[in-house]
């Protein structure tokens, strides 16, 4: 028997939610079992939706979502998606919590002095009239909107949430923050390699004899293609870890190698040079669908050894012949190249080198082979919220704009364009851009200050801003330093399409449940301040003044799209998520390459051309300013600023730690769990001290969050904006060196 | 044998990612501070690397469980049909004596409800033909719901280093220990 007197313990759930109504019927028997004979949980008592997690994940979960009496009550995953295979991951399923967080922004606020807290409620009508009005005055002063800057990434990955670059084209154009912190160093490699980004479907990884993973950590950061690993090791391949930390998947592998911080050229290429000694070059690869192979062989042979590879990376010689061996006679072999290993000034190079090593031994176009490091070939959407037209009479850039990685639209022809300015300058690009200098921000989809680099000089920028708006759910570091902040929905409330850029699997986004407090989705916001500023100055914004979000969502599909996952509309998708048509599950099967000579460019012209090295040449990393190196990697509680900063996370992740290994310790005279100071040129961070050997004796290990009120702990106070090598070609801004940082420590 | 549900948690397969713990938050909404699920990192000692070597654990459902023995109110009951040691939390009158008995310290205090509670092995779902949420959750099936009843594989072991090894309670977990691959470092 179950009594509703037992739903009291979901108090807490509750609270801060405007359903109040709905409180009273929560399925009890659900949620706290009466007797042993309760009954069996009853999936029609629920409402259950589709919804795909947009927070920049290899794993987009596709997610289904019940929802009972208005109220989201549990999430699970989809049993649809073979990728997934019915589960989450920690943070999928802390979902449940989002939407209902105490902690939300729920209102449009003004703050009374930046960073002071004095955050006062205004209507969602006065808050667009401050904005409005700003925009307009810029306008008048500057005789553009240059000095309306936008930087968005990729906090919320849905389509339809390039409404906010939509948002801004249809007011003028304006100086957008481009490029990605994340992966472009290998995305330009791997376009010099073999003309795009492409990989194997990760799931064919089971078939696989050999794989290295290097410098990625699945375990964490893409749990779901674990299993794929290990059912390759179940099946008897050898799996092989590259990372400078003894990461949880270095732990699940037969092999791991601990190598230099950046040395992984050198390893790359002391391993190609082995192959090519052994006689295990795949000629038939090499011979008809590569370029300049024996231009490759002869740098090899003059200027890489084993001994040499060895001792720039620190792992024995007799290590790299045995694996390189192994890697080139099994058949087939795979190497996932992590986004973690081209985050350094050598980034680019290294991860050529390693396509280059793939290639050699004939594991590209195969399947259960390839180098693997994403794809974007499930992305071909109209893009309909993002193409938007500028005002008639708009005055912008005089010359062409850099284009971001996920750009997918047709170059258009005007004779102005947006001002582009790196997004991995954030700070400098604030304070050096002038005529017309950014004087208004508006940030969505992304936390600068939990994210972009040298947070000290970011405070400094941000302070020369005149007005800076937030579109965000949380008060966090951003909004703290914004004037204006604008709630925004979750993905329960609002509808959206999500693709990934590892699996091939497409996730339709319901709106699951109505918008909490005031939220409103991008798209809508767009819409109400379109609304104010034609009221204000008719014809100053091009955005419909009313948006209805499924409908553009709709929008979002086209005839690719519907043949390539086999689905006649969008509303197929309502049935659960669909796989992308393969004519194989490897990448270049049909060994077409997409670059200039349409093979496999071990020479490529197009990279020298760049200012880069023609073959994939050793290059060194970046020199040391301080005592050790400094790693800030992904947590697996969290994705970036996201969140960690949940209750419901914090019950296992409760505070942010320094890992450093016990000798470097003693030298420091730092014991266990002391307070410890970080700090370097850029800044420094407080924080309790783990020791431990997963990490080298000359590195410290801080994990990237964002832990939410009461805490000021952040990375990026340690991190500072020098770039990596490649970047500019793809992503339209070289990638950051995140992991070229140094530091020291001391007892605090 | 009676039919006795058990998890078996596989430490070779667990990547400590704390999907099965927040699975569960999710479907129970657990007040601050009360976890029935727990992710433990095992000690340097036992698995010579911090932090990369796991035990997922809740309630063991045991065979004679301790809880259902202190009960002062028959707030606990074991089901016949599968061993699943069931609290009955409109019983309770929250005295504590499960909570302080249980070696394994399944049960939890709601100070909310101001009454224990624990793992319910998702019996809800069980009758529904449903696995347990932390089990449908794992992403590389470490943790999988077994029954005691029918033959295991040789290599599960009941009482891993760092666990209590109480045989009169027979508590039904049953763990594939942890390997190490090879370290090749500089």
């Amino acid at each position: 028997m179950a009594s509703k007197k037992q739903t009291l313990s979901r108090r807490r759930f509750l609270k801060g939610m405007t359903a109040a109504g709905a409180a009273a019927m929560l399925p009890c028997r659900l949620l706290v079992p009466g007797t042993a004979q309760a009954a069996a949980f009853n999936p029609d008592e629920f409402q259950v939706f589709r919804n795909a997690c947009p927070r920049n994940c290899y794993d987009t979960c596709s997610i289904k979502s019940y929802v009972k009496d208005g109220v989201l009550q549990f999430v699970e995953g989809a049993p649809e998606s073979t990728f997934t295979d019915g589960g989450l991951c920690v943070k999928g399923y802390s979902y449940t919590r989002r939407p209902y967080s105490p902690d939300r922004v729920k209102y449009p606020m003004v703050q009374d002095g930046r960073r002071t807290g004095k955050w006062r409620r205004v209507s969602w009508d006065e808050a667009m009239d401050m904005i409005a009005k700003k925009i307009l005055e810029l306008k008048k002063q500057d005789g553009s909107l240059l000095g309306l800057g936008m930087t968005k990434y990729s906090g919320n990955f849905g389509i339809t949430n390039y409404g906010v670059e939509g948002l801004m084209s249809s007011l003028g154009y304006t100086t957008r923050f481009v490029g990605t912190p994340c992966w472009p160093a290998g995305i330009d490699a791997q376009n010099y390699d073999m003309g795009n980004m492409w990989c194997n479907d990760p799931e064919d990884m089971v078939k696989a004899r050999y794989v290295i993973v290097w410098g990625a950590n699945p375990a964490w950061c893409s749990v779901h293609t674990m299993k794929f690993i290990q059912e390759a090791k179940r099946r008897g391949a050898k799996v092989v870890v590259i990372d400078p930390v003894f990461t949880q998947t270095a732990a699940k592998g037969d092999v791991y190698w601990q190598p230099k911080t950046a040395s992984d050229g050198a390893l790359a290429l002391g391993m190609a040079r082995h192959i090519l000694d052994k006689g295990l070059v795949n000629k038939d690869f090499v011979e008809s669908h590569a370029h300049g192979f024996n231009e490759f062989a002869d740098y090899l042979r003059k200027n890489v050894t084993v001994e040499w590879a060895a001792e720039q990376s620190g792992i024995p010689a007799q290590e790299i012949r045995e694996v390189a061996e192994e890697f080139a006679t099994a058949d087939p072999a795979t190497i996932w190249i992590g986004y973690g290993m081209q985050r350094h000034t050598n980034g680019g190079a290294s991860v050529r080198s390693i396509d280059a090593l793939v290639a050699m031994t004939g594991n590209i176009g195969k399947e259960g082979g390839g180098a693997r490091y994403g794809h974007l070939q499930t992305w071909g959407f109209n893009y309909n919220a993002f193409i938007q037209k500028q005002p008639e009479g708009s005055v912008g850039f005089v010359g062409a704009a850099a284009k971001g990685e996920f750009d997918l639209t047709a170059d258009q022809k005007t004779n102005y364009s947006d001002r582009t300015v790196n997004i991995n300058k954030t700070a400098q690009a604030i304070l050096d851009t002038k005529d017309p200098a950014i004087r208004m921000l508006w940030v969505s989809c992304k936390n600068p200050f939990g994210q972009d680099f040298d947070r000290p000089k970011l405070q400094k920028a941000f302070d020369t801003l005149e007005m800076v708006v937030t579109v965000d759910q949380f008060f966090n570091e951003t909004v703290a330093n914004s004037d204006i902040v604008l709630p925004v929905t979750t993905l329960f409330e609002e509808w959206t399409v999500n693709a990934s850029y590892w699996h091939y699997w497409l996730s339709i986004n319901e709106q699951a449940i109505k918008p909490l407090h005031e939220a409103k989705s991008n798209l809508e916001i767009g819409a109400a301040l379109s609304k104010k500023m034609n009221e204000l100055s008719p014809g100053s914004c091009t955005l419909p003044t009313e948006i209805d979000g499924k409908e553009w969502m709709a929008k979002e599909f086209n005839q690719g799209i519907h043949d390539l996952f086999g689905i006649n509309d969008w509303t197929d998708l309502q049935k659960g998520p669909a796989k992308a048509k393969l004519a194989s599950s490897a990448s270049w099967h049909d060994m077409k390459f997409g670059t200039p000579s349409g093979k496999y460019e071990f020479r490529s012209d197009l990279c020298a051309e760049h200012g880069h090295k023609a073959l994939p040449e050793f290059k060194e990393g970046r020199k040391s300013y301080d005592k050790f190196r400094l790693l800030t990697p992904h947590t697996k509680f969290g994705i970036h600023s996201q969140f960690v900063n949940l209750d419901w996370m914090k019950e296992y992740n409760k505070e942010p730690f320094v890992y450093m290994h016990p000798k470097a310790a003693a030298g420091k005279g730092i014991t266990d769990l002391d307070m410890v100071r970080v700090f370097n040129k850029v800044g420094e961070q407080k924080a309790r001290v783990k020791l431990t050997d997963n990490v080298a004796e000359d590195c410290l290990l801080i994990y990237e969050a964002w832990f939410g009120r009461g805490s000021d702990f952040n990375v990026q106070n340690l991190v500072d904006d020098e770039s990596a090598d490649m970047g500019a070609y793809k992503a339209g801004a070289p990638g950051v060196a995140i992991h070229d940082q140094f530091a020291d420590i001391e007892r605090a | 044998m009676k039919k006795q549900y058990a998890f078996l948690v596989d430490t070779e397969l667990c990547i400590g990612c704390f999907t099965c713990a927040m699975a569960c938050r999710n479907y129970y909404h657990q007040v601050e501070g009360v976890v029935w699920r727990q992710v433990y990192p095992l000690s340097e000692e036992i698995y010579p690397h911090r932090e990369r070597a796991f035990l997922s654990l809740s309630c063991n459902h045991c065979e004679n469980p301790e809880c259902l023995n202190v009960c002062p109110v028959n707030a606990y009951t074991k089901r016949e049909e599968d061993g699943v040691v069931v609290h009955h939390q409109e019983k309770c009158i929250g005295c504590g004596n499960c909570i302080r008995s249980c070696p394994y310290g399944a049960p939890k205090y709601n100070p909310e409800e101001k009454r224990a509670e624990k793992c319910s092995l998702c019996h809800e779902r069980l009758d529904a033909d449903l696995k347990p949420a932390c089990v449908q959750a794992c992403p590389t099936k470490a943790l999988q719901l077994i029954d005691l009843a029918t033959k295991q594989q040789t290599n599960q072991i009941q009482y891993p280093a760092g666990y209590p090894k109480m045989e009169r309670l027979n508590p039904s977990t049953r763990f594939i220990l942890p390997k190490m691959p090879k370290m090749v470092r500089r």
